[in-house]
């Protein structure tokens, strides 16, 4: 079957300590490609801790123990979506780092304070691309894309809509040990994928679980699939911190996937559930 | 040869430009010397008469662009050595008087202004000479052979309230001025690091005439005389450097040696600084005589992308292509779905990055020009360019300072008794 070539826009740059790779099909408004780009790196200038910034004079303030004013709406709005995913992954998402923890903050919005009950500080981390993702994509479709791909990094994906030939967008992901095998693959439709890994990069940091501060040393992988990049970015990192009962618990319901990448001695790698 | 028509067009050309790369709120802080002059519209009337001295090749360059201008006029031309005035004299109208001694010319009157091409040692006492008879300097960089001499010259241009410019004509370049607006609209981040080199190769030596001697013709090279690349070559770039960093180096370091040419020269053929700005910013800086891969170029890096100023390109920090989405495109284009690997590790190659960048717009238009009208009209209205001095002023000192951290081969701090600008 022929099909005519399809119209593309496509932009990359880099921010958030990342690539970032925007791919539309289909045509849109010429602004809204930029536009889109430009609610990323806002984002970016928002939330990011590696130079002045609005969450970087928080971090300051709560570090201190001091309270603070906060007026940035980015960050008002990031914090707002840290609180849902708090409690949707049972405070296995947590990004406050230092000492302190989420639930050790407190937030009058009316007031437009901040403070912690002992010292903390935020970093959004992947969390933030995921949300950056969901900015980008809001700003498309309201432009009337109806088929587009964000990558953040290439591990949190976006798609709008159907693939630009129709069904869902494809995927496989790489087993982190072995890349010449796929992990599992499969497909997206309108929706955001997450992946972590303990795995696959030397600078990693090691990944902390909030509740009890424990190191996770286990080699692991977790996809998760959600409506919002911030949600996937959020479940995807509880999914591979969390114990055996919590994750179950969460892999209970959605497209979620946790693979044990030390149980080598196994011909694959292990799907705890999904 | 260009018509009068079709050099009114080119001159209003490159005037747009300027004028456009100076608009907008915070440019003009940063660069008010071009809006300035860009925007004086010479009145007609009588000309700024000015007296050349100096008409060696530089002098000579100086002069074509002179004659372009709609305010300024040469009234006299000053050469010690006979053959560099014949050559001058050629260039302007028969009428234009012409001395062997600039006390002479200077002395005969007719002049507004003196305009010196001379070797760097003499500028000071020229421009002594200059203001006092009343007279305005204009004064080819670098500004004079020791940094005590700078000063003197802005002390005394103050005392006898004339006008001091000196000439470093990327400040009126309108890719540079396009370039400073882009920074200042934050387009490559902040700037942590400039590269620059100005790199030749040639001895930098010319024929002596019989009728000359060494030092007369090739007073670059000996230590009275000149500072050699310093004040020669890495003036122009330490300005670009100070001016795109906003503000003046703390402290330098640096190595020279003559490497290359060793013919009986006193100054160093190779030249190597590290100038560090506040915030442990920095302006590295090379410049040698035996290799001309690298040319004369300033690398301005921010953390979101690179200017090169000389070739007049903006990079943005573009990474790369992610291959597999690079493939679902290709593959969308045919007609074929596949699968996307996604989510594995990264690898980054660590070479150079080849992109194109984006052209800064070229100015094919001599900027000197544009600095003689600026000084015409600084002249008439007894007014100097804005900010323009202070900028001159730093680079010369910085271009000495460079001289002793290296003749010391100890890291040398900006000097605290420095004129303030």
């Amino acid at each position: 079957m022929n099909h005519p070539p399809a119209e593309t826009m496509i932009e990359r740059f880099a921010a958030m300590g990342t690539r970032f790779e925007i791919h539309v099909f289909g045509g849109c408004d010429a602004d809204a490609v930029p536009a889109a780009r430009r609610a990323i790196e806002a984002l970016d200038d928002a939330l990011t801790t590696h130079r002045p910034s609005a969450t970087a004079d928080l971090n300051e303030r709560l570090l201190a123990g001091r309270p603070a004013l906060v007026r940035n709406a980015l960050l008002w709005e990031a914090l707002d979506a840290v609180d849902a995913a708090y409690v949707a992954t049972g405070g296995l998402f947590d990004p406050a780092v230092e000492h302190g923890s989420w639930s050790c903050i407190r937030r009058d919005r009316a007031a437009s304070r901040i403070e912690a009950t002992q010292p903390a500080a935020l970093d959004f981390g992947a969390f933030g691309k995921g949300f950056a993702l969901d900015h980008a994509a809001a700003i498309l479709k309201q432009a009337g894309v109806r088929s587009a791909l964000l990558s953040a990094g290439e591990s949190s994906i976006t798609v709008l809509g159907e693939h630009p030939l129709g069904g869902g967008w494809p995927f496989a992901v790489p087993h982190p040990l072995d890349p010449g095998r796929s992990l599992i693959d499969l497909e997206l439709t309108d929706e955001a994928m997450s992946i972590s890994s303990t795995v696959g990069s030397p600078e990693r940091a090691a990944m902390i679980r909030p509740q009890d501060g424990a190191r996770i040393g286990e080699r692991r992988t977790t996809i998760v699939i959600e409506p919002s990049g911030a949600e996937a970015e959020a479940m995807s990192t509880a999914l591979l911190v969390a114990g055996p009962d919590s994750a179950a618990a969460l892999l209970g319901s959605g497209r979620r996937y946790r693979f044990d990448l030390d149980r080598a001695a196994a011909p694959e790698p292990v799907e705890v559930a999904a | 040869m260009i018509t009068d028509a079709e050099f009114e067009l080119s001159r209003r050309s490159f005037l747009h430009r300027v004028m456009a790369a100076t608009a907008g709120a915070g440019i003009a802080a940063v660069s008010p010397w071009a809006a300035v002059a860009a925007q004086a519209s010479p009145a007609p009337g009588d000309r700024v008469r000015l007296g050349v001295i100096g008409t060696g090749d530089r002098g000579r360059a100086l002069i074509r662009n002179i004659l372009k201008t709609r305010n300024c006029t040469i009234a006299a031309l000053c050469d010690s050595y006979a053959p560099h005035l014949a050559k001058g004299r050629a260039l302007v109208d028969p009428k234009v008087r012409s001395f062997a001694d600039h006390r002479a010319m200077i002395d005969a009157g007719g002049l507004d202004a003196l305009v010196i091409a001379t070797p760097l040692d003499r500028h000071a006492q020229q421009a002594f000479d200059g203001f006092d008879a009343g007279l305005h300097v204009w004064c080819e960089k670098a500004m004079a052979r020791t940094i005590a001499d700078c000063g003197a010259m802005v002390t005394r241009s103050r005392a006898r309230r004339k006008v001091l410019q000196i000439g470093h004509q990327r400040m009126f370049h309108p890719t540079y001025l396009a370039a400073r607006k882009r920074v200042q609209a934050g387009e490559i981040g902040a700037i942590t690091q400039i590269r620059a080199s100005w790199h030749r190769n040639n001895s930098w030596r010319r024929k002596v005439p019989a009728d000359a001697t060494d030092r007369q013709i090739n007073w670059r090279l000996y230590r009275d005389s000149s500072a050699g690349l310093m004040t020669e070559l890495a003036t122009h770039q330490l300005q670009v450097g100070n001016w795109f960093l906003d503000e003046a180096p703390a402290r330098v370091i640096g190595s020279g040696s003559i490497c290359h040419w060793k013919d009986g020269r006193e100054v160093y053929d190779h030249v190597a600084l590290v100038y560090e700005y506040s915030g442990g910013r920095k302006f590295i800086y090379t410049s040698l005589l035996n290799n001309a891969r690298y040319g004369c170029e300033e690398q301005i890096q921010g953390s979101k992308g690179t200017i090169e100023a000389e070739l007049g390109r903006i990079y943005q920090e573009v990474p790369p292509k992610v291959l597999a989405l690079q493939r679902m495109q290709q593959d969308v284009q045919r007609g074929h779905k596949r699968t996307v690997p996604i989510g594995g590790a990264t690898w980054f190659p660590e070479l150079p990055v080849t992109t194109p960048g984006e052209s800064l717009g070229w100015g094919e238009y001599d900027e000197t020009m544009l600095q003689f009208e600026g000084f015409g009209e600084a002249v008439r209205s007894g007014t100097p360019l804005p900010g323009l001095l202070a900028q001159a002023y730093d680079a010369s000192v910085a271009s000495l300072l460079g001289e002793q951290a290296m003749d010391r081969g100890e890291a040398v701090t900006w000097p605290t008794n420095l004129v303030a600008v």
